[in-house]
């Protein structure tokens, strides 16, 4: 190989989009399309009923779906080795966001302060933590490679305690969890010893416990927590109520939907939240089992292309960023579509690329940019 | 394991994240294949409530159109027992107490109402303001429990008029749903009803209830997640029940009731002769038939009640005072369920058993003394008239005129000398065939089928039960009773009634029909109740003239026993023949009875008239029926009715 043809490859910017991860794309596209479709069809009675725009969830969700591929494309055009780079950078400057939001700068919604306002848009600081937050984590591990004792493990743990704590005090019990997920998932590949694992498996589990019976949530944040195993409540504003609605709603799709727009628990709005934290009971409702087994295959090839990619990845911080980006994805998806058929706790974690919502959307295509990033650059 | 072994850690990763997803597929599996039906249901009923529009009750009218029953719009509220406890029950009903005007007591009286069904809410308070209902609907979180609806009830134009016919709707009672669901299980069409249905419990009420019914609207409504309304999905109008039109006479009615209250009052200041006490004339009814068409024209009973207390529910109080045995159990429709022995009015079967067998002819005669001693007999072998009046030489004409007991003794032994020859029970046949002892079928439910005991049926009772029969044989004797209508007969006064209608008609036993036909309530003609022909018996026409002329001589032959009743009738214009009875009904005083037909050359209309208590028969009852007759015919404003002196039968 001539000497110089390194620096020329290097030069050409085009070379790494050679290898872009297209099943990856196709299939994120794909789901995004979908929850556009779905966003419309769980808003547009109710903005019909209030004398507004039906197309205006929809246009919405359109343009974060649009605004989160160029974030993709842009993220994945840096080179991802730079971010390693500007991992400290990336971090602080989330951990930043995330004090001034709970200062009297961010805007509370529903009990929790966790967004700043501009005009109609809102941010949610905790998004942009995850991505900062895996990064870092990233970071950090593949540079102690091998070598992750107590202290270290101490020192991982302590860059995610930081943005945990802050979530935790707007509160925001779901991103917090998802942390835990991202956490426990990068630790795991990063090289954690086994006995660390099981003895943070064991803390976690104590701590979650503790959490429930030591009156530090709220009674609503308990209920929310607990409904689906207690089960049975007629209060209609209820966690319960919410619980048994979702279910009911996904069941009532049966093997084939009822059909698009044709759901008469969506449209007529039983289920509470629903374009946001439970728009997977439209999927169940509208298009049924066929339906909803689809979009699990849609996000079964998208954590196939992360996990493929990590293990692809040309170095460890590559890898672990892809772990990172698997995890916190795999966690959003079972915890929120197990909420929604009643197997998992209620928190208010969305559906990834189908939840109404523009952080959230962006942050997904973002973490998506990063592993097509990764896979991009696997050969140089 | 170590951080240079990155494939085997990435492998439990993958490890993990398939049994997550595996997760999530088993359980979309579950809810979406195999738990799909349950909760579509379950969506279904979230999302569609249907509001029942009951169908407006067929009214009920008279032969001639008047209004007997007819609906009428009310505000009720009632409230549902199920959802409260009994101490949010107190506190409930003592918020509702001063916002309806009615006392505590009252409510908590109507919520422990007893012909409420359980699971459907009791109404406690009828005819409230339009005010308060929308006062209480405004503030329903603070009334738990408590539903304001707008219901048709049941209204009575003709007040206590009939009351025993017409009978009373009330809510469908658990056991019947769950009897019709058990019908229509087994294949059978059933009318369909919800729990909270009215239908008809007694009377024509019960006997047209399909045709009153109607059938209930539905508005099915689409509502969203907060109940309000988005659109109508569907909307069955109600249709009316159908009006029914009785055979009743409206005017025939009316006169009969007064005339039996009347004539019972004017008993009371009467002695009973056998022991000189005063009777006590408390109870009685009256039958009027259509001999021709096979219908009821009136049908009264006393005591009587007000039908309007079956609206909305009956309290405690007022079902105790209708079962009240001290006042003569008001509920009890006498008419059709009274049993009684029949007395003389039962000397036309014995005499026409006694034409039609050839144990007599019409000029057989004799010589009646007063007194009539059964042949070889042990033991009380006397019989005798009514105070021993001896009438002489009496043929059976004149033996039904005078009600000459001798005669009939004497024929009743007769029957029982030839039993070979004529069969042990003549006089019971022909009493059968006339129909008594045997369900009118009159068509409204609770008719009592009565008893004409024979040698059989007496040694059958005897051997089921020797305490309540102790005498199993059947002596001369016996059927020396049976020929005057005494001994263990009992008959209801519609089978009096009926068996005279049946003998004046020439022997066609109908089933009384109540009403005439069915119609829309713009009066389209839906269907006409045909006449239901019972049975039919061979009469004949000189046998018929015969027994007739007795019972029209009765009112007008020196010694009839009803001459005193009909003295100054225009029975010229319009002949009526009749019998009277007086019956002994120990421990209580004799009943009095008449039975009469008319006009006799074409006979229309046949007469009961049943009095318990009350003395003579021609001295009480025959006035009744006199009041009747003259409304009927048309030619004797019926004035207030009097008791009669002279006649004792």
């Amino acid at each position: 190989m001539a000497v110089g043809s390194v620096p020329s490859l290097r030069r050409d910017a085009a070379a790494p989009w050679r290898h872009l991860d297209g099943i990856l794309v196709a299939a994120a596209i794909s789901v995004a399309l979908l929850g556009c479709l779905m966003v419309f069809s769980a808003t547009r009675f109710g903005l019909e009923q209030q004398g507004l725009d039906p197309f205006t969830s929809l246009k919405r969700q359109a343009l974060f779906v649009v605004v989160g591929l160029v974030v993709m494309a842009a993220v994945a055009a840096v080179d991802y080795r730079r971010l390693h780079d500007l991992a400290p950078v990336l971090y602080l400057g989330s951990v930043g966001l995330l004090v001034l939001v709970i200062s009297p700068l961010g805007t509370e919604v529903k009990g929790s302060q966790s967004w700043f306002a501009f005009g109609s848009f809102q941010l949610q600081p905790a998004e942009l933590a995850k991505l900062g937050s895996i990064i870092a984590l990233a970071a950090y591990c593949a540079d102690h490679r091998g070598d992750l004792d107590g202290r270290r493990l101490f020192t991982a743990l302590g860059i995610a305690a930081v943005p945990m704590a802050l979530i935790m005090l707007q509160p925001d019990l779901g991103s917090t969890l998802v942390f835990v997920a991202v956490v426990m998932g990068m630790l795991l590949v990063a090289g954690a010893r086994p006995r660390h694992i099981a003895a943070l498996t064991l803390v976690g589990t104590i701590g979650l416990i503790g959490v429930l019976r030591m009156d530090l949530l709220e009674t609503y944040q308990k209920d929310r927590l607990t409904a689906f195993a207690t089960g049975g409540s007629t209060d209609r504003q209820g966690a319960a109520f919410q619980l048994a609605q979702a279910k009911t709603t996904v069941a009532a799709g049966g093997l084939a939907g009822s059909g698009i727009f044709a759901g008469t628990q969506t449209k007529l709005g039983f289920v509470p939240e629903q374009q946001t934290d439970f728009i997977f009971t439209v999927v169940g409702e509208e298009l049924g089992f066929l339906g909803s087994a689809t979009l699990l295959l849609l996000y079964g090839v998208i954590v196939w292309r992360l996990w493929r990619t990590g293990l692809l990845a040309r170095d460890g911080f590559g890898m672990l960023v892809c772990v990172g980006v698997l995890a916190m994805l795999v966690f959003h998806v079972f915890q929120n579509m197990g909420m929604s058929m009643g197997i998992m706790p209620i928190t208010g974690i969305p559906l990834p690329l189908m939840s109404y919502g523009g952080s959230a959307t962006i942050t997904i295509f973002a973490a998506l940019g990063l592993a097509l990033n990764v896979h991009m650059r696997r050969f140089t | 394991m170590t951080a240079d072994n990155p494939r085997l850690r990435l492998g439990i990763l993958a490890i993990v994240v398939c049994s997550l997803f595996a997760a999530l597929f088993a359980r979309m599996w579950y809810l979406q294949v195999l738990s799909a039906d349950e909760f579509r249901l379950v969506a279904q009923q979230n999302a569609v409530r249907t509001i029942i529009e009951p169908a407006p009750r067929g009214r009920i009218l008279d032969r001639n159109g008047v209004v007997l029953v007819e609906n009428r719009p009310s505000n009720v509220v009632a409230v549902d027992r199920l959802q409260l406890t009994v101490a949010e029950r107190e506190q409930l009903l003592t918020r509702l107490s001063p916002l309806l005007g009615v006392p505590v007591e009252e409510l908590t009286e109507a919520m422990g109402s007893r012909s409420a069904s359980a699971i459907t809410p009791v109404t406690v308070a009828e005819d409230v303001p339009d005010e308060v209902m929308i006062r209480l609907r405004e503030r329903q979180d603070e009334f738990p429990g408590v539903v304001a609806r707008r219901i048709a009830q049941r209204t009575f134009p003709q007040g206590t008029l009939a009351a025993h016919l017409l009978g009373y709707i009330g809510e469908i009672s658990a056991e019947k749903l769950e009897e019709l669901e058990e019908l229509e299980a087994e294949g059978e069409e059933v009318p369909q009803h919800r729990a909270g249905d009215f239908i008809g419990k007694a009377g024509i009420e019960l006997a047209f209830d399909e045709e009153l019914r109607g059938e209930d609207g539905v508005v099915s409504v689409e509502v969203d997640a907060a109940s309000k309304p988005i659109r109508v999905v569907d909307t069955v109008p109600p249709t009316p029940g159908s009006d029914v039109v009785l055979s009743i006479d409206v005017e025939v009615q009316r006169v009969a009731e007064q005339a039996l209250v009347q004539g019972l009052e004017s008993a009371r200041g009467r002695r009973f002769t056998d022991d000189d006490s005063k009777l006590v004339a408390d109870a009685g009814s009256v039958v009027v038939l259509d001999a021709k068409e096979g219908s009821v024209t009136a049908l009264a009973s006393y005591p009587t009640f007000d039908p309007a207390i079956f609206t909305g529910g009956l309290s405690q109080a007022e079902f105790a005072a209708l079962n009240d045995e001290g006042a003569g159990i008001p509920q009890l429709n006498r008419a059709i369920q009274g049993l009684y022995a029949p007395g003389s009015t039962w000397k036309l079967v014995t005499a026409s058993a006694a034409l039609r067998n050839g144990l007599i002819t019409p000029q057989t005669t004799i010589e009646d003394r007063g007194v009539y001693r059964i042949p070889n007999c042990r033991g009380p072998c006397d019989r005798q008239n009514a105070g021993r009046i001896s009438y002489g030489l009496v043929d059976v004409r004149r033996a039904l005129a005078v009600s000459s007991d001798v005669f009939f003794y004497g024929l009743g032994n007769d029957f029982w000398a030839r039993q070979e020859e004529l069969g042990e029970t003549a006089i019971q046949d022909m009493a059968a065939e006339l129909g008594l002892g045997v369900r009118s079928g009159v068509g409204i439910p609770g008719e009592r089928e009565g008893r004409v005991p024979t040698p059989a049926s007496r040694a059958s009772l005897h051997e089921e039960n020797p305490t309540a029969y102790p005498e199993g044989d059947w002596f001369a004797g016996s059927n020396v009773n049976l020929a005057i209508g005494q001994g263990e007969i009992s008959v209801t006064p519609i089978q009096i009634a009926n068996a005279y209608a049946t003998f004046a008609n020439g022997g066609t036993r109908f089933e009384p029909n109540l009403a005439l036909r069915i119609q829309r309530p713009d009066g389209t003609h839906v269907r006409d109740v045909e006449p239901r022909v019972g049975g039919t018996i061979p009469i004949a026409p000189a046998i018929r003239d015969v027994v007739l002329g007795g019972l029209r001589d009765s009112l007008v032959v020196p010694k009839g026993t009803a001459v005193a009743a009909f003295a100054g009738f225009p029975l010229d214009q319009y002949p009526v023949a009749g019998k009277t009875g007086t019956a002994q009904a120990p421990p209580k005083q004799d009943t009095a009875l008449f039975a009469a037909v008319a006009p006799l050359g074409d006979p229309r209309h046949a007469v009961a008239v049943v009095m318990e208590q009350a003395g003579f028969g021609s001295t009480s009852a025959a006035p009744v029926a006199r009041a009747i007759f003259g409304q009927l015919s048309g030619l004797e404003q019926p004035g207030p009715v009097e008791t009669v002196s002279g006649g004792r039968g």
